[in-house]
């Protein structure tokens, strides 16, 4: 090194064990810092299962910070650009795509399995009041907007 | 894990108030991880307008 070099960065994926992403990111941060790598950025969004996204000059520096990480386990051929994986780092609200009146389902916590229709979308909490639809008498309850799936987009539009 | 991400900047850290900007206001709900290793040449820091190289959080509840 000692030569500063101004080469354009691209994109390399690496593929991962599922569920080590962060581990692998981890790794390969030190291993780079070891070997003095130019490895500028390491990127593990949640929404990419089973890989890491690794912003460097040259696929050879990702081949070699990736050999001595275990659960990484290859590099992906060919590059992509800033662009392209740009909408990672500005991450939308879970909420978005939830309107009022939509049926959804519930993924997790007590009412797990339950359906229910949205009584209020909360942007700023990232929160949705729903009204389940299997109780007696209709309760509200506020949930994560991140713990729903979407079965219907509006009721009263398919009416 | 007790991995905990700070409020104010984002940073990743291990234990109760960020080393870098004194607050004590964590989160451990947060989502995708970005390391920054060389924030001179990175246009992943670049675009998140991160200047110290570090662990951060893209998103924090």
């Amino acid at each position: 090194m000692g030569v500063i070099m101004t080469a354009e960065s691209a994109i390399f994926v690496v593929k991962t064990t599922a569920n080590q992403e962060r581990s692998v990111a981890n790794m390969i941060t030190q291993s780079a810092r070891k070997e003095h790598l130019d490895i500028r950025a390491i990127l593990a969004p949640d929404e990419l299962k089973g890989y890491v996204l690794i912003e460097a000059a040259a696929p050879e520096e990702v081949e070699q910070a990736i050999q001595t990480v275990p659960h990484a386990r290859a590099l992906v051929k060919g590059q992509s650009s800033i662009e392209e994986i740009s909408h990672f780092l500005t991450p939308k609200p879970t909420v978005t795509g939830i309107s009022e009146g939509a049926i959804i389902e519930i993924t997790s916590g007590p009412f797990k399995g339950e359906k229910a229709r949205v009584k209020r979308v909360d942007e700023g909490h990232e929160e949705i009041t729903v009204e389940l639809f299997d109780a007696v008498v209709p309760i509200p309850i506020t949930i994560r907007g991140d713990t729903v799936r979407v079965l219907r987009k509006d009721e009263e539009k398919n009416a | 894990m007790s991995e905990q991400v700070c409020r104010e900047c984002h940073r990743i850290i291990n234990g109760q108030t960020c080393p870098i900007c004194g607050s004590s206001n964590l989160s451990a709900d947060w989502s995708g991880m970005v390391i920054i290793i060389d924030p001179e040449r990175s246009e992943i820091a670049k675009k998140i307008d991160v200047k110290v190289p570090d662990r951060y959080a893209l998103k924090v509840r």
